[in-house]
């Protein structure tokens, strides 16, 4: 027993000496990894500053150039959209994340039914957050829904797992070409996308994520940030219901609310996307032309009427 | 009780099932030990087998035959609806009920003594590392362990432990990246190319190599721990050098039940060519049909038989080979293994015909993004640690890290493959692929 006691000691502070030792490890190769993620994270974690965030997944990531959107509002602007971050849960992370640094002055959200909708792997992109643990109390109480918050808690070259082969290869391969102040374009595809197809209206709602879509509204109106809903073209026919959940919560909190998709932008234009969800690069820098210029007027309408004491609705981009 | 417990914390209900299999074994073997007569001891063996396979059939074979006979009817112009049995398959049925059977039939030919003890023999049908996907045990093998008392013993445990450590290595790091893109490319067959079908198809070798034998040693350890010896279940399978080889390697415990308890009942090799064939045939067939109720499975099993047959008819498999023949036939032998694994795969046969014709007739290059790129890389990593403990163990090679004399490397070894499940292991991925048989 003595024997198997002393093994059990060696392998518990062995292990613990490895996980603290490749946690250290694991942040350098964080620190100098050009993967598409990680200096997203590190940016947004130390550096951010811009007036104009703009969050979602990866159809901001790739739909919004700030550089652009920049030159038409005459503000800075800095596109965090987080590739698989499906979910108001990761947006929320972000947001706590940002906060803690800095006050912006307007937000774009990137919203889809999966914002609001019941999922299978509900809590599986909160893992890409993970390196950021221990930095942000309010952001962390995100993983005690997951129940994986004391998993990072104790091990800290676990919080590496989700990304750890895509930044070790980071290291060797630059995936950072093309980034405009967060955005990375998409390759022009082979071939386009070739039918239009329909996609379902869903009700399932997820009554949790009703909740952080509300306190993510909170949270910019008390530190008076202008949140902007916004739904960038997709290649697929919806009804005009698609969005209405999410309509609901922007009209009762006066969210101006931006939707590209309902109203079939670009349906004559599949050159334009990469596949039916995406745009490529030429997409993107058309989209965000015609979105700086809507976004623009939406700001100064909203600054008009806050001035004349009224609550704004809700804007369909293109009717 | 530990065993029921386990088996209950996936859907309590099931357990029922387990219960009623083990009491059918448990008197129809007390029964074949009461009578005399072989007419009476035949009819308590044959009454326990049809309850048992009853069981089987109604929960993992009774839709496929009703879906299968609906459409042969409405093919003939009779639009019969045949009712179907809404139930989930209770996970491991396949797998507790063919080693009870085991147990009956053994009895039946006095290989094995009855066990009178109930509780005894329900530890034998539910003993719970092995519960849910094998290995399928001998009553001869574990039955005499439950009776035998265990004192703990340092290298056995550390010795489980090991096994533990690389048996989750193999499913959570080698398995779960490879499924990563096996899954991308078999659930959307219709956005790939014969590139991206061919590499799946060498990947998931790999994929059910590292998730089965995974588990089997994850059970072993366990059993190990606690001071059981369950069977060994793989021996390196890829490293055969003929299909009759790769199923001496491969699920061992499911190739030698099927070989002792349908394959010589039927006459075996002992009996003329035809009949030999024949029984090769139905066996592997029924191996297929064991795995699941779905055609590919059928397909599968089908195109085993036939190449052991033709094996057979050739006189492969019947020397050791060496050398640059040795090279050729393992090559040959693992090309057909992938291909057949494509129908195991496959989520029907049109999907796998897809796939096979893809690979020949529309190569091109594999479909794989930049993040499925770097979890190929971490999946080759895995094979490269699989293939260098394989070889050191298939040819003896002294440099066996886990089984080091030195105390210190054995221990850095344990600490160094949780380190590396903890950073590259898919934690929150599928279960175990052979649950579902």
């Amino acid at each position: 027993m003595k024997k198997f006691i002393a093994s059990l000691v060696f392998i518990i502070v062995g292990l613990f000496v490895t996980d603290r030792i490749g946690g250290v490890g694991m942040n350098w190769v964080y620190e100098h990894t050009n993967d598409v993620l990680s200096p997203k994270l590190r940016y947004i974690h130390q550096e951010i500053h811009e007036d104009v965030v703009l969050m979602g997944a990866s159809r901001c990531h790739h739909h919004y150039l700030p550089s652009i959107l920049s030159r038409t509002l005459g503000m800075s602007v800095y596109n965090a959209g987080v590739g698989g971050s499906n979910n108001i849960f990761s947006h929320y992370m972000v947001l706590c994340h940002i906060l803690a640094r800095y006050t912006p002055k307007i937000i774009c959200l990137e919203v889809m039914p999966t914002d609001y909708c019941q999922q299978t792997d509900t809590y599986h992109a909160l893992s890409f957050f993970a390196p950021l643990f221990g930095y942000n109390q309010a952001a962390d109480s995100v993983y005690q829904l997951a129940e994986t918050y004391y998993q990072y808690h104790i091990s800290h070259l676990y919080r590496y797992n989700a990304k750890a082969s895509s930044n070790l290869l980071g290291l060797v391969l630059n995936r950072q070409v093309g980034n405009d102040n967060g955005y990375i374009p998409l390759p022009k595809p082979n071939p386009f996308p070739k039918e239009l197809t329909t996609e379902d209206t869903k009700n399932d709602i997820d009554s949790l994520k009703i909740r952080y879509i509300q306190r993510f509204a909170d949270l910019c109106h008390e530190r008076r940030i202008k949140l902007i809903f916004t739904v960038s073209p997709k290649f697929t026919i919806v009804d005009s219901a698609h969005y209405h959940i999410l309509k609901d919560i922007a009209k009762e909190n006066g969210i101006p609310f931006l939707d590209y998709h309902t109203c079939r932008l670009y349906h004559d234009h599949a050159e334009y996307f990469k596949d039916s969800s995406h745009l490529w690069d030429e997409g993107a820098r058309k989209f965000s032309q015609e979105f700086a210029n809507d976004l623009k007027n939406t700001i100064e309408k909203q600054t008009t009427e806050s001035e004349e004491q009224h609550t704004i609705g809700y804007v369909i981009a293109c009717s | 009780m530990a065993s029921y417990y386990f088996y209950m914390n996936w859907e309590p209900v099931y357990a029922i099932l387990l219960l009623t299999s083990t009491i059918v074994t448990y008197f129809a073997a007390l029964s074949i030990g009461h009578f005399k007569e072989k007419r009476k001891k035949k009819l308590c063996l044959v009454s326990g087998l049809v309850l048992n396979l009853a069981i089987l059939f109604l929960f993992k074979y009774y839709n496929f035959l009703a879906s299968n006979i609906e459409e042969a009817l409405l093919a003939s112009g009779l639009g019969i609806h045949v009712p179907e049995f809404h139930m989930l398959l209770p996970v491991g049925i396949s797998f507790y009920i063919f080693q009870a059977l085991g147990y009956s039939i053994d009895v039946y030919r006095q290989t094995t003594k009855v066990e009178h003890d109930f509780l005894t023999y329900a530890l034998f049908v539910s003993f719970f590392p092995q519960l849910v996907a094998g290995p399928i045990e001998r009553s001869r093998n574990l039955l005499p362990q439950f009776q035998q008392r265990h004192r703990f013993s340092y290298d056995e445990v550390m010795a489980g432990v090991r096994l533990m450590v690389w048996g989750y290595f193999l499913k959570l790091v080698l398995a779960d990246r490879c499924g990563l893109y096996v899954d991308a490319v078999f659930n959307n067959i219709e956005m790939h190319n014969g590139g991206s079908y061919l590499l799946a198809s060498l990947l998931f070798p790999f994929q059910i190599y590292g998730d089965f034998a995974g588990y089997s040693l994850i059970a072993i350890g366990v059993a190990r721990v606690l001071g059981f010896h369950l069977m060994e279940n793989f021996r390196r399978p890829y490293f055969a050098c003929s299909i009759g080889e790769f199923w001496h390697r491969w699920h061992i415990s499911l190739s030698t039940w099927f070989k002792d308890y349908v394959y010589i009942p039927l006459g075996g090799n002992r009996s003329n060519k035809t009949r030999h064939y024949f029984n090769l045939m139905v066996t592997f067939i029924v191996s297929g049909i064991w795995h699941g109720a779905n055609w590919t499975f059928l397909c599968w099993g089908s195109l085993h038989g036939i190449l052991l047959c033709i094996e057979k008819a050739c006189g492969i498999g019947k020397q050791d080979y060496s050398g640059c023949k040795r090279l050729s036939h393992w090559a040959v032998t693992f090309a057909l293994v992938c291909l057949s694994w494509i129908f195991f795969r496959a989520s029907n046969l049109n999907d796998a015909v897809i796939v096979v014709s893809g690979i020949f007739c529309n190569m091109g290059i594999p479909n794989v993004t930049f993040a499925m790129f770097s979890e190929l890389c971490l999946a080759a990593f895995a094979m490269a640690l699989l293939v260098i403990r394989e070889l050191s163990d298939e040819f003896s090679w002294k440099w066996h890290i886990s089984k080091s004399h030195y105390w210190l490397v054995r221990h850095l070894y344990i600490v160094g493959m949780i380190a590396m499940i903890l950073l590259f292991g898919v934690l929150d991925g599928d279960q175990f692929i052979y649950f579902q048989f």
